[in-house]
């Protein structure tokens, strides 16, 4: 695959050429494959892929919690070396401090960047209304469900109001339920509140439900080797049972997830001993009339799509 | 369910049938006092003892009193109060920075631990030779001793607490902008405190029981001090008290100082571990 220069002004995020190993007592081990991806302003951008297929060292060279071995990464056109406020992160668990209540968990980015108290108290006050925790504004997180820890952990990072906001598989530690709320709640916030966000998780209901546009990953060394198009959503954000019930929106979740099973099976073969099929699932000319599939081989070499 | 805004304090003012229930979690505390007591009086009692090897419980209660109001008790006791607590405070003005810097270098912790390990075993109390040597007996010689047994704990405890915090907090707020300080503050300390607590509550043990097998050495006052004297006179009464006081102190220092810091941080953030 042709490695495309995308210049770094061309998104809020440019990832340019980015491979990295990690360096392990037996030698260099490869943890993704070559990737490229640009993520404009105002996107909310998620990135579906099997376990291990690198999504994670992505997002964490995004944030600048690693250096890249290879490539470049770029915000706002400054390249991305340390962690910084522009790029918010949300982790899955293990991200809110247990000594600070609610309150100041949310408040702590803006604490951080010495806010004037008064500003801070609304926009926490704000926060605390988008994301249901009402009520719970003085308490400690040992006092809270797993879901609401995750509401604060969205609620901090949304008010500390960073350019980007990386999301690391935020819901999965969270019961099903849970989850499924979880996430139209961000649906509603994001609708509410216009943030760039890269969104990186397992499940490809959830990629396609909260995506503008679904980057599908390869298994390791991770590429991405399909990007969809999803269309816009309601203006307050999207609700499972429109969602479900909705053919089209059934359909691009149902050929995202052959994307995603098919790097399964191309590990299966491997073991067999037998060919491999490509890598990258072309999804073919049977598709024209679906929204666009943009593959490394179809799409035109400046189009970043 | 109805939502309170108030903040949940980890101390609750027993009430009714409540506050009846925590007497007699009191009552359960004083027991084994109460059967040592009375253990001791029926050995007393039953065996044919010289006043200068056991007394009666009567006894050290009289002695007790005699030196309560003679103002002699207060000021041994006193002495030694003040040395552990400046100890103390100097123990966790130098150790908690030293095991701050320990634990958040990884190489450090990993060079260190052994070392320390090798320190903790040497007890204060080996020390006192060397110490008397060079300090001689004086005030001088306890305040080492004691701070020596204090400290090491509290660099160990504390070092172990600043590893032991998960790495997403530091990650999570470097993304929110914060800086080394910040870090310190926000995350450091207050992650390690319990850890720190542990090491506090360990280093106090250890120092004073150094400190009054020092003040034996030393006789220069406190309550070591007061015990090693009486058996001179073969005043059991008295050395009982004195023992009695030793103990009876270092709960009271515990409830007092330590159990109220573990109260406000510790506690009330959830992260204590039963």
């Amino acid at each position: 695959m042709a490695n495309d220069q995308i210049a770094p002004a061309q998104g809020k995020i440019v990832v340019s050429g980015f491979r990295h190993f990690f360096d392990t007592a037996d030698g260099p081990v490869q943890a993704t494959g070559v990737v490229d991806l640009a993520i404009r302003a105002g996107e909310f951008v998620t990135l579906v892929g099997p376990s291990g297929c690198g999504k994670t060292t992505l997002l964490k060279a995004i944030a600048g919690f690693i250096k890249p071995t290879e490539g470049a990464i770029f915000c706002d056109g400054r390249e991305v070396t340390r962690p910084g406020r522009d790029r918010g992160v949300v982790f899955q668990e293990l991200a809110i401090l247990p000594w600070r209540t609610v309150r100041r968990n949310i408040g702590h980015g803006l604490e951080i960047a010495r806010v004037p108290r008064a500003t801070r108290e609304r926009a926490v006050a704000r926060l605390i209304e988008l994301t249901g925790l009402v009520g719970f504004e003085d308490r400690y997180p040992h006092e809270l469900s797993g879901g609401m820890k995750q509401r604060v952990a969205v609620a901090r990072t949304w008010a500390a109001d960073p350019d980007v906001i990386l999301m690391d598989e935020p819901f999965a530690a969270v019961d099903a339920m849970t989850r499924l709320t979880l996430q139209e709640e961000l649906a509603r916030l994001c609708a509410a509140t216009r943030k760039t966000v890269f969104f990186i998780t397992h499940s490809v209901d959830e990629a396609v439900f909260l995506g503008d546009r679904v980057l599908v990953m390869t298994r390791r060394p991770g590429e991405i080797k399909a990007r969809i198009d999803i269309p816009r959503r309601a203006p307050g954000g999207r609700d499972w049972e429109s969602f479900t019930a909705d053919p089209e929106m059934q359909g691009i979740a149902e050929q995202v997830l052959k994307l995603v099973r098919a790097e399964r099976g191309a590990a299966l073969f491997a073991e067999d001993g037998v060919q491999q099929p490509a890598r990258r699932c072309d999804a073919g000319p049977q598709n024209s009339q679906r929204p666009s599939f943009e593959t490394p081989a179809s799409r035109a070499p400046q189009d970043e799509g | 369910m109805a939502m309170s805004a108030t903040a949940v304090t980890a101390v609750r003012r027993p009430h009714g049938l409540l506050g009846a229930r925590r007497s007699l979690d009191n009552l359960k505390v004083l027991l084994p006092f109460a059967l040592l007591v009375a253990a001791w009086w029926a050995i007393h009692a039953t065996g044919d003892f010289a006043p200068n090897v056991l007394v009666s419980p009567l006894a050290v209660w009289r002695a007790f009193v005699h030196l309560v109001t003679h103002g002699v008790l207060a000021e041994y006791a006193s002495t030694s109060l003040t040395m552990i607590g400046i100890a103390a405070s100097i123990s966790m003005l130098i150790g908690v920075p030293i095991g701050f810097a320990v634990g958040v270098n990884r190489y450090a912790a990993h060079a260190l631990e052994g070392f320390l390990r090798f320190l903790q075993g040497i007890s204060g109390i080996a020390w006192l030779p060397l110490a008397i040597i060079w300090f001689g007996f004086s005030h001088t010689t306890t305040l080492v001793i004691v701070m020596y047994t204090l400290i090491v704990p509290i660099i160990f405890n504390t070092m172990i607490g600043v590893r032991a915090i998960p790495e997403n907090y530091t990650l999570a707020l470097r993304s929110l902008g914060a800086g080394r300080l910040r870090l310190v503050t926000d995350v450091y300390l207050p992650g390690a405190l319990p850890s720190i607590v542990v090491g506090l509550r360990l280093g106090m043990g250890y120092g004073w029981r150094a400190l009054i097998a020092a003040e034996m050495l030393v006789r220069k006052g406190g309550l070591g001090d007061l015990i090693f004297g009486a058996r001179t006179f073969g005043q059991v009464d008295r050395i009982i008290v004195g023992m009695i006081m030793i103990g009876g102190l270092y709960i009271i220092v515990d409830r007092l100082i330590v159990q109220p810091i573990e109260n406000l941080t510790v506690a009330r953030w959830g992260m204590l571990r039963k």
